[in-house]
């Protein structure tokens, strides 16, 4: 996804003159051909995320559209007061924050950034993404410049995989990567886990399990269109805390009033701070995480169509 | 040569202004409005070049939010809003908020409340305007408490590291911070000192004597391509001697009473 956004950018800037790319002293050689490129086009501010948001917030002021890029967790944590002062004066920066969710799993606790998501989401008109390939990436991203305010998008690494899906990639729309004939469970991910799902449905017809795959990549605003007409049992996929991110979104679909018929699970890592080792989020937890769906579907009377 | 005897009779009347708004808006931080009045009338009394919305225009990136009584005193005297507005500071529904908002007024280059935001603010800006050719200049006014943010230093060595000749930051040294003094938050730092480190040109000016600010602004010591900062040194409550002497931040919060407006009105002869 970083190479993905490193090309568009070097794509979209040549076209746009306004826009101007800002680093928080990251991106190792990810950036060298855009740098080369366009030279006073690109900042690095250092290693303070606080004056990379200001200074992008003056720039935009002057009708510039800037592009702040910084590890996950320090540009949305330690950030957040400078981007809730943009997002509300309506600036339209694209914030791209690297490494989301568990990507630095190894680095420590500091690195984690499994909250990304819900601090984003939590201000008011926000646009909050989370693209799964680079595909997204390369799509999400001149969605993201072309808007009137401030967005955030989550990165993962470099090489994962595109994948094949029904619908285009439309900010504020869920897309369809794989829709099951009298699908029992909708498989509801966000971020790059779309891709652990796309390998855990080869292993559902084993369990007699059918499932669809919906990638969520744009959480805020949120598009319940498709749970709304057809998703009664929904096992959301994320590596983000269950407070805050895309299962928060859909626990408060429909106000949270589900009722009987609507199963809500998760899948992703519990509210802990993980310290030393993380497991990673398998096609089989996948599995498992229908399995717990179905299940629930039984106690409640039994599985209906829906 | 500005016409000194002019920007002092307006800055009377600006200080007189702004403590009946405070006074009627029921709002204080008057420690830090009537410290940044003479700065305010220095800077629109002939340093700002161009008129809002000209995209030329000089910008002035107000930091010290909760001081905007100042500001909004200072636009009224300069012709730039209804005085009569004045009379709405701090009231529901006016867009004289008592933190300025630049969704409600667009006479101001961003909204501020919240500190340590507006010298970065301001480096955009000039590094923006520097890269589209522009020849207009940016200036951020901060107080001295403000300079407790760590994000003013982040935002002061990426202005020298960008080489902004067109940025200016004038920190309104009036030595009090929201409930002690700068010197006990802050020991002897010396922001002038702090500025320099960071490769800034620095002038100390007496920030109640407009040859002093005149001297600053218009400094030939200023660089090119080094941005420029201005320690004026002021006084809290400057211009109400009962305000001047409050040994402690005790008017950065109160309120005014009656009895309190007239004896400031009767000082500043207004």
């Amino acid at each position: 996804m970083r190479k993905a956004f490193a090309d568009t950018l070097c794509q979209l800037a040549a076209a746009d003159e306004r826009i101007i790319f800002l680093t928080g002293d990251m991106g190792y050689l990810t950036f060298d051909a855009y740098r080369q490129r366009f030279s006073k086009r690109y900042l690095n501010v250092g290693v303070a995320e606080a004056a990379l948001v200001d200074v992008a917030a003056g720039l935009a002021l002057e009708g510039y559209r800037p592009i702040c890029y910084s590890i996950a967790s320090f540009l949305t944590g330690r950030a957040w007061e400078q981007i809730k002062c943009v997002n509300a004066m309506r600036l339209p920066i694209v914030f791209a924050g690297v490494g989301g969710g568990y990507t630095y799993a190894n680095a420590g606790p500091t690195h984690h950034s499994a909250e990304d998501l819900g601090l984003m989401c939590l201000l008011p008109g926000m646009t909050v993404t989370a693209p799964g390939c680079p595909e997204e990436v390369n799509a999400l991203l001149p969605q993201l410049l072309a808007l009137q305010g401030p967005s955030y998008m989550r990165l993962g690494r470099y090489g994962e995989p595109n994948y094949p899906a029904e619908t285009p990639v439309t900010l504020g729309k869920i897309r369809r990567v794989a829709t099951a004939i009298e699908p029992m469970v909708h498989i509801l991910c966000a971020g790059a886990l779309a891709t652990v799902a796309v390998q855990a449905i080869r292993l559902l017809p084993a369990e007699r399990i059918r499932a669809t795959i919906l990638q969520a990549h744009t959480l805020k605003p949120f598009d319940a269109s498709i749970l709304d007409s057809e998703a009664r049992r929904i096992l959301v996929v994320q590596e983000h805390l269950p407070q805050g991110g895309l299962y928060d979104t859909v626990c408060r679909w429909r106000n949270g009033a589900f009722g009987e018929d609507i199963v809500v699970e998760r899948v992703g890592p519990a509210d802990a701070v993980v310290s030393g080792t993380y497991q990673p989020i398998t096609p089989m937890d996948i599995v498992n995480g229908c399995r717990r769906v179905m299940r629930l579907c039984q106690h409640r009377g039994g599985y209906k169509r829906g | 040569m500005p016409d000194y005897a002019d920007l002092e009779a307006r800055a009377r009347r600006i200080r007189a202004n702004v403590v009946r708004m405070a006074h009627r808006g029921k709002e204080g931080h008057l420690q830090g409005a009537l410290s940044c009045v003479d700065i305010l009338t220095a800077l629109y009394g002939g340093w700002l070049r161009g008129k809002p919305g000209d995209p030329e225009r000089d910008r002035l990136y107000f930091s010290k939010g909760h001081a905007c009584a100042a500001l909004y005193a200072t636009w009224a005297e300069f012709g730039l809003i209804d005085p009569a507005l004045l009379e709405t500071y701090a009231q529901p529904g006016s867009p004289l908020t008592s933190h300025p908002d630049k969704g409600l007024m667009l006479l101001l280059e961003m909204s501020a409340g919240s500190l340590g935001h507006g010298l970065g603010y301001a480096a955009g800006a000039a590094y923006g305007l520097r890269l589209r050719g522009s020849e207009a200049r940016c200036v951020a006014l901060l107080s001295d408490g403000e300079c407790n943010e760590g994000s003013v230093w982040e935002a002061a060595m990426f202005a020298a590291a960008q080489g902004l000749g067109n940025l200016t930051c004038i920190v309104d040294a009036n030595g009090m911070q929201s409930v002690a003094t700068h010197r006990a938050v802050n020991g002897k730092t010396s922001l002038a000192r702090k500025f320099e480190a960071c490769g800034w040109v620095t002038q100390e000016v007496n920030g109640h004597d407009f040859s002093s600010l005149h001297f600053g602004l218009s400094s030939r010591r200023r660089g090119h391509g080094v941005p420029f900062a201005i320690i004026a040194h002021t006084t809290p409550g400057k211009g109400v001697s009962f305000m001047e002497q409050s040994p402690d931040a005790l008017w950065h919060y109160r309120v005014p009473s009656d009895e309190d407006l007239a004896a400031a009105l009767k000082e500043l002869a207004a």
